[in-house]
């Protein structure tokens, strides 16, 4: 048995914040960066880890750190101070710097709106119409948002060596979306679908370019989201598009991968799981147990805690009682389903990582490792 | 009853016998294309199909050869689209085929309402449209529009981005009594109860019905953000909006 880690998993400021009621799990062993890894490969943990996979970035979590929006987006020391809030003061195993969607559009020259204080940024014009004029810029890596989506991954990995670092890819069918226009593009997977072939062709490399610099800059894992769900396409328009792209991507990407695709995927998960991705990051109209049922040992699965209703608009014993129903189907780890509203209260983010410890503490029948389904109690009967 | 081979055209036959499966949806279908011209078939088929340039080609026939331009509206346009909700609700299509279908009722709608504009046939009533504040998609609130001015509603679409304060702007400019928000993202939701506020603040609630819609919106956050209705999709967005102008008119 491995000896208790003793550092900083959460720090003393979120201890004295929260009072003398915070504890830690009891013989709690690893790292978060340890747990998370592990349970985003399926394996032991001591602790179910509770993550962002997205954005957990609050105007509470602004004023605690000092780090606004829009600015934190294209600043990085601001960016990391704000990313750390999800360790620091909710307790998160993991941190995960870039807030917004608009990393690669950008750099590759789409109209960006950076947003305000209480919005989000978007690209509010589209700049391309033919997949022969896409060109990755010679200085892709180094515009504004690389530079500090990148500067923010290497503070963070100096300043937290312990906790996860998450990056974020938007894979060429969503930087289409952007680039193209969501309209236009899906339009054309009926009307020219060798276009659409041919644009996410050309655009790849640019994605793959954004996931190995994010982790040569310390990422632990690359949150890749191409956003081909069932409120736009079919199952099959995943297939036909995006499966055989996305087993290339799982192979070349050099780090594990954790897949996010919005809404109700249920009719979509075996093809996800077929791809290679090491996880899937999932929403709440996905039921955890037909998920689990559905990807089996060959892809882990985190998320799915509701944002508007459970997140935003209830309270912390919401959160709590949702966090504790996903455990309990046997998900590898809890997590919003994707980016929280700005305005949602960290007093509520905070049964996130409340309940992992909670449950963990319950289901640990040999108080090391967490076992999610225990056998059942001894009832005398011999052995084979 | 009327049955399957009252209707001449093969492709409306066909997508009523493999696409419809409530029982009142059939009936209603087959009454419907039954009754209605062959003409009439052939443009709700093509708008099925999402051949924008047939729609186009027969709708001007149509109004070339005499046909109302509200006929060619409900008959085959509106009928059409109508099937092809059916289709999306089910989820035999999604939203590339629907654009496709709109693409197609656009084309048609364009000799349209020129002549129902210049006819003086009164609105149900005027809607104010928009995304909210954040939030820059429009693929959902753009077919709302179509279905709503398909529908008999004047719409002002104020288009992506929208801010309370441009929300009640439209409508003291527009005497409007129905307001529809859209939004994408769950970042962008709690924008919707912003709108409903600024409209308290502004002294206008009272006077207006909200209805709300958009991918991850639910009936529940519907009424969390203190709106009137709920719509799943555009179809739902027509009834939604017929029903509450009925409250405020």
């Amino acid at each position: 048995m491995g000896s208790a880690w003793k550092g900083p998993a959460i720090s003393p400021a979120i201890v004295k914040r929260r009072g003398e009621n915070f504890t830690r799990l009891t013989g709690e062993w690893m790292t978060p960066r340890r747990r998370f890894l592990s349970a985003l490969y399926g394996g032991r943990v001591d602790k179910v880890p509770a993550m962002t996979l997205s954005s957990v970035i609050t105007l509470d979590s602004m004023e605690i750190a000092d780090a606004w929006f829009p600015e934190a987006h294209l600043d990085a020391e601001q960016m990391a101070r704000l990313a750390a809030t999800a360790h620091e003061e909710l307790g998160l195993d993991t941190v995960m710097p870039v807030f917004h969607s608009q990393l690669e559009a950008d750099a590759l020259d789409a109209a960006t709106w950076w947003g305000t204080v209480d919005n989000w940024p978007a690209t509010n014009d589209h700049v391309l119409t033919d997949p022969e004029d896409f060109k990755i810029p010679s200085d892709y890596l180094k515009r504004p948002s690389f530079e500090a989506a990148l500067g923010a991954i290497r503070l963070l990995r100096k300043r937290y060596p312990d906790v996860g670092i998450v990056g974020k890819v938007y894979g060429p069918w969503s930087v289409g979306y952007h680039l193209v226009g969501i309209e236009n593009y899906l339009m054309d997977t009926i009307l020219d679908p060798d276009k659409i072939r041919r644009y996410l062709e050309v655009m790849l490399p640019a994605c793959m370019m954004s996931a190995h610099a994010q982790l040569e800059a310390g990422a632990d894992a690359i949150m890749w989201a191409d956003h081909a769900n069932r409120e736009l396409v079919s199952p099959e328009t995943y297939r036909d598009f995006l499966l055989e792209m996305h087993k290339e991507v799982t192979v070349e990407m050099g780090g594990p991968s954790i897949f996010h695709c919005c809404g109700e995927t249920t009719d979509r998960i075996d093809y996800f799981a077929e791809a290679g991705w090491d996880c899937f990051h999932f929403e709440s109209q996905v039921d955890p147990h037909v998920a689990k049922e559905i990807a089996g040992d060959r892809m882990s699965l985190m998320g799915n805690i509701n944002n508007p209703t459970t997140l935003f608009s209830g309270t912390y014993e919401d959160t709590y009682e949702a966090c504790m129903k996903v455990m309990e189907a046997g998900i590898n780890g809890i997590a919003p389903e994707g980016s929280v509203p700005l305005g949602t209260k960290n007093a509520v983010l905070m049964a996130l990582a409340d309940s992992a410890r909670d449950y963990s503490d319950a289901h640990r029948p040999d108080g090391r490792l967490v076992v999610h389904d225990p056998p059942p109690a001894d009832n005398g009967a011999e052995a084979d | 009853m009327a049955q399957l081979s009252d209707i001449a055209n093969e492709f409306i036959r066909d997508e009523i016998e493999e696409f419809l499966e409530r029982p009142e949806e059939i009936e209603r279908n087959l009454a419907l294309f039954s009754r209605v011209s062959p003409a009439m078939q052939d443009i709700a088929a093509a708008l099925i199909d999402g051949d924008d340039v047939t729609v186009d080609r027969l709708t001007r026939e149509a109004l070339d050869g005499g046909v109302g331009a509200l006929e060619v509206m409900d008959d085959g346009l509106i009928a059409g689209m109508g099937i092809v909700g059916i289709k999306f609700r089910e989820g035999y299509v999604f939203v590339p085929e629907v654009l496709v279908s709109a693409r197609a009722m656009k084309a048609g709608m364009a000799h349209i309402e020129p002549i129902l504009a210049a006819s003086g046939v009164e609105p149900i009533g005027t809607v104010i449209m928009g995304t909210v504040q954040g939030d820059l998609h429009d693929i959902g609130k753009n077919l709302c529009i179509m279905m709503l001015r398909g529908g008999g509603f004047t719409v002002i679409d104020l288009g992506v981005n929208t801010s309370p304060a441009e929300f009640v702007a439209a409508v003291e400019e527009h005497s409007a009594h129905l307001i529809g928000m859209s939004a994408l993202l769950t970042t962008t939701m709690p924008n919707m109860a912003k709108t409903v506020e600024a409209f308290k603040d502004a002294g206008l609630r009272e006077s207006v019905r909200f209805m709300v819609g958009g991918a991850p919106v639910t009936p529940e956050f519907g009424k969390d953000v203190g709106a009137d209705g709920y719509g799943k999709d555009a179809l739902a967005c027509v009834e939604l909006a017929k029903k509450l102008a009925v409250e405020v008119n």
